[in-house]
């Protein structure tokens, strides 16, 4: 790849990159993202607010704000941001501890702060705030990551941000999330395989004992389980539970079911009038895939591995490391939201809270996604051509 | 130090390029995933989703009524309400639970049950009255709807209970003519099938399904409510006289089994079927025990019971012995009182004995030693062909649920003794309509015909009526047979043990009988008489039958006298009516 873009810029060699290709595909899924959240949206909306765009144009705002804050960014050189790393780490843990006094509760979870009239998600604060320190650290350590001690560090940096964000916001998906993004940035940094091979192992070991005893104690009645055991129950036999914790993912599962192969046509959704929660959220895929069929649902799964393809060629010509480690930071992020999001709304794993990166409705989440564009932009700015 | 860093950079290559890959490889595994689901699946998810989105509301079919003789509707309907609630439409839960079990009646717990449930419509309680379902409307509550809909409704209460048989909750026939004709009562249900969104909220582009119901037909039978008030209330009148336990009066059309009277005193009110007499006590009774007191109180005692008929059976007798050829109405016989039947003494209810007599006589004087003679000359072979010719072997084919077959001996178990006893018609058992059945063939010239209240159905409006054809079997015994049996009858009633039958003016016919309920010496009897006019071209034929008299229990002593009264009210009516001339066969 990085031959092909040598080859086209030769003429003008050592002028700076700018990866056109990236910002399309992101302002696609902006845009796609934003007419699906008006689709979604517009029934429910015209009926709660009378104005069937309330949605669509907090959405429209959010996403412009969203690219000036994208287009600032990637025109600052990254390692400006280096400096804040230790604060971005603090500031994610501050954050989320304030969630207990000053959070607020939306659809039953206290996730969000609210600061000068603007809601905001600590979540999505600590994602980008684990990139940047963990790009940060792993830099500064050198070697010392291949060796026992460092690589067992690097592992530890994330624990206390995702035992938080699990237990103070209930949020387990934001904490598999970041735990997610430190792995990888872990495994790319590292040389050795072994090691990372033996934790998934373990990790879907574990996985597997966890859903093993929920179902061994789902036999001796329910009442012990908490809700996230009935999530599993409900995972594994979703109409068993439909009026319940399966409610859902059952409707869900009819959105996607009744959409078939092309689909009822943009706008034509019958599950958004109301029948599946969050419809404009969590659940816009299932929404995408009634609509606009399989075709649809593959053509935007095709758009996300574009768009990783583009973070992993701009990873390996990145000028340095710690542009590297920000790319693949911001590749795990999105990368894992948009699995375990598309995992979740064809029951494939049990449900949890999770958007769908660029598409589904939500301001900071969209925000702080730019953000992570910006920055992968300027880490591509800083590509020389005469380096590749 | 550029080396360095470059081979840094390759594993660092490397290990992107895999991260790449294993991001591939699970996208993959969603991509099947969504195969599976969008194609595989596509069916049936449509399926449920279309369940989801559809509400179907049924448009009930009005059910046809029954209408009697004269045009008076027996069995009608009346507007009452289903009450629902959609779930989504709901704004206040605990009021729509708190107001719908108070005025419903209902328990809280039951209708939260209901209210709670995620579905698009839910029903609560159907067959509520107009006046609840307006005041459960006047509430005004958000996703509680008040369907109106049709309920049956019986204007004479308990007047042909037992025969008209009433509905369920869903208006379906439990017992009686309810349920032998409700392929053509029952009507086809409508729908209509409306797409909503989750609120309940139809979906105007989706536009409406909407299948008319059929109303059902109504059915015209042939009792006559004048005739079964009038016998109702002479069953009343005599079961309260006689201290009995239960009456029944039979009125027939000899010639063509139309049946134009069918009572069963005690009845009960077909506007609340499922409510047992005051007199019964119904606490600390379980279920099931409530349930067979119920069946108890619907039993049909003409078709669903059989009893020994006694000595109207003495008519059976007679006639084979009169086809056969073995009697003659001038033969003279002579009782001491009783018969010796093997080493068995049988006696006559006359212990004294009826002396010298002809058959004619003896049949006046329902003397037994006589009848046993004639049936020890039939032999068992004859005797039991007769039965069978006679048809008693089989049902009657009325068109009611349930009725009884006659229980008889087994051929070959047949000794003397037994078709000695089957000749003054005990040791066997039949149920009244049998008997009326059978006696109308012997004495309308040998014609079995089935006995029916169906006559046709009709749509309200009288069109598309359709008649229905009843079985005749003819040449059950001669015409010749069929006129002796007519004069010996009469002369039982103008000379004889029927003579309490006597109605001045008019030709009857008849006999008497009184018969020990099993098992002997409980000294319960039935009380029975059955009578028919006119006597040389019978018409009408009635029997009634006293189930455990208290007092006076001889039939020509107490049944006879109500056929009379039964008699003196309906000839006239009848002949009124032109009954002869419109309906006989």
């Amino acid at each position: 790849m990085a031959e092909r873009i040598s080859s086209r810029r030769k003429s003008n060699s050592g002028s700076r990159y700018m990866d056109y290709s990236l910002l399309f595909i992101v302002l696609f899924l902006l845009g796609f993202g934003l007419v699906m959240v008006y689709s979604t949206s517009s029934y429910e909306a015209n009926l709660d607010f009378g104005d069937s765009a309330y949605y669509f144009k907090k959405q429209l705002g959010a996403s412009i704000l969203g690219i000036i804050v994208m287009l600032i960014v990637a025109n600052i050189p990254y390692h400006f941001w280096e400096r804040f790393a230790v604060l971005g780490y603090a500031v994610s843990v501050v954050l989320i501890l304030l969630i207990i006094p000053f959070g607020y509760e939306a659809n039953g979870a206290k996730r969000w702060l609210r600061i000068a009239g603007i809601s905001l998600q600590p979540a999505e604060v600590a994602k980008l705030g684990m990139i940047l320190f963990l790009a940060s650290m792993i830099c500064s350590m050198g070697k010392q990551i291949r060796h026992r001690k460092g690589f067992y560090t690097v592992l530890a940096v994330p624990v206390p941000i995702a035992l938080m964000l699990w237990r103070i916001t209930s949020n387990m998906s934001s904490a598999i999330i970041v735990m997610g993004i430190a792995v990888l940035m872990l495994f790319v940094s590292c040389p050795d395989y072994k090691r990372f091979i033996i934790l998934g192992l373990l990790a879907i070991a574990g996985a597997a004992l966890v859903v093993f005893m929920i179902v061994k104690m789902a036999e001796g009645g329910t009442d012990s389980l908490d809700f996230r055991g009935a999530r599993i129950l409900a995972w594994l036999d979703p109409e068993a539970y439909a009026s319940g914790k399966g409610f859902q993912t059952l409707q869900a599962l009819y959105a996607i079911g009744s959409g078939g192969i092309l689909g009822k046509g943009l706008g034509a959704s019958m599950q958004k009038l109301g029948f599946l929660p969050e419809a404009q959220n969590d659940m816009i895929f299932s929404i995408i895939c009634e609509e606009l069929g399989l075709f649809g649902g593959i053509a935007v799964i095709l758009m996300f591995i574009l768009l990783i393809w583009r973070f992993m060629v701009i990873a390996n010509n990145a000028p340095d490391l710690f542009g590297a480690l920000l790319v693949v930071g911001v590749l795990g992020h999105i990368a894992i939201q948009v699995i375990l999001n598309i995992a979740v709304v064809t029951n494939t794993i049990p449900n949890t809270g999770i958007s769908l990166p660029f598409i589904s409705y939500g301001g900071t989440s969209v925000l702080f996604l730019m953000i992570e564009i910006g920055l992968v932009l300027s880490v591509a700015k800083g590509i020389r051509l005469k380096d590749l | 130090m550029k080396e360095k860093e470059n081979l840094h950079k390759t594993f660092h290559r490397n290990k992107t390029v895999a991260v790449m890959f294993i991001c591939l490889a699970i996208f993959m595994g969603l991509i099947g995933r969504l195969v599976y689901l969008m194609v595989f699946q596509s069916e049936y998810y449509t399926q449920k989703a279309k369940e989801l989105h559809e509400r179907e509301r049924t448009i009930k079919a009005a059910r046809g009524r029954i209408i009697d003789a004269n045009g008076e509707v027996l069995a009608d309907n009346k507007t009452v309400c289903t009450i629902s609630v959609i779930h989504n439409q709901i704004e206040d839960a605990e009021e729509v639970i708190a107001v719908l079990s108070k005025e419903l009646d209902l328990s809280e717990e039951y209708v939260r049950k209901r209210v709670e449930k995620y579905s698009s419509i839910e029903k609560i309680k159907s067959n509520v009255d107009k006046e609840t379902g307006d005041i459960i409307r006047q509430y005004e509550l958000a996703g509680v709807k008040v369907d109106e809909d049709y309920k049956r409704y019986y204007p004479y209460d308990s007047l042909a209970s037992k025969v008209l048989g009433f509905t369920g909750g869903d208006n379906q026939g439990i017992i009686g003519l309810e349920v032998i004709y409700e392929e053509y009562l029952q009507g086809e249900a409508g729908t209509i099938l409306t797409v909503t969104d989750a609120k309940g909220v139809e979906v105007s582009e989706a536009g409406e399904e909407r299948v008319e119901p059929v109303n059902g037909k109504d059915l015209y039978i042939s009792l006559d409510m004048n005739i079964q008030s009038y016998a109702t209330q002479l069953a009343l009148q005599t079961m309260e006289t006689k201290q009995a336990d239960s009456v029944s009066i039979l009125v027939m059309n000899p010639q063509n089994g139309e049946i134009l009277a069918m009572v069963n005193v005690p009845e009960f009110d077909l506007n609340n079927p499922y409510t047992l007499p005051d007199t019964v006590d119904t606490e600390g009774l379980t279920e099931e025990k409530k349930q067979e007191l119920l069946n108890a109180m619907w039993r049909n005692g003409c078709i669903n019971d059989t009893y020994e008929p006694g000595s109207t059976f003495k008519i059976i007798t007679a006639s084979a012995a009169l086809e056969e050829g073995v009697v003659t109405t001038s033969d003279t016989f002579n009782c001491p009182g009783y018969v010796m039947v093997g080493d068995r003494r049988i006696r006559c209810h006359k212990t004294t004995g009826h002396g010298a007599e002809d058959f004619v006589q003896a049949t006046m004087n329902s003397c037994n030693p006589v009848f046993v003679t004639v049936g020890l000359r039939l032999g068992v072979d004859n005797y039991y062909k007769y039965f069978k010719q006679f048809g008693l072997l089989d049902k009657t084919g009325i068109d009611l649920p349930g009725e009884a077959a006659t229980i008889m001996h087994q051929k070959e178990n047949i000794g003397e003794v037994e078709l000695a006893t089957i000749s003054f018609g005990q040791s066997f058992q039949i149920t009244p309509i049998q008997l009326a059945v059978t006696v109308s063939s012997i004495i309308n010239g040998g014609r079995r015909v089935t006995p029916h209240f169906g006559v046709r159905v009709a749509n309200t409006d009288g069109s598309d009526s359709q008649s229905f054809a009843y079985q005749v079997k003819d040449n059950i015994v001669s015409e010749e047979t069929s006129a002796t049996m007519r004069y010996i009858l009469e002369q039982v009633v103008e000379n004889g043990g029927g003579k309490n039958g006597y109605v001045e003016g008019y030709r009857i016919g008849g006999k008497t009988a009184t018969s020990q309920t099993l098992p002997r010496g409980s000294g319960k009897y039935i009380a029975s008489f059955l009578g028919f006019a006119p006597a040389d071209n019978p018409q009408v034929l009635a029997i009634a039958i006293i189930n455990n008299p208290q007092g006076l229990y001889y039939g020509g002593q107490i049944a006879a006298p109500v056929i009379k009264q039964l008699f003196e009210n309906i000839l006239p009516y009848l002949e009124k009516m032109d009954y002869n001339s419109t309906k006989s066969y």
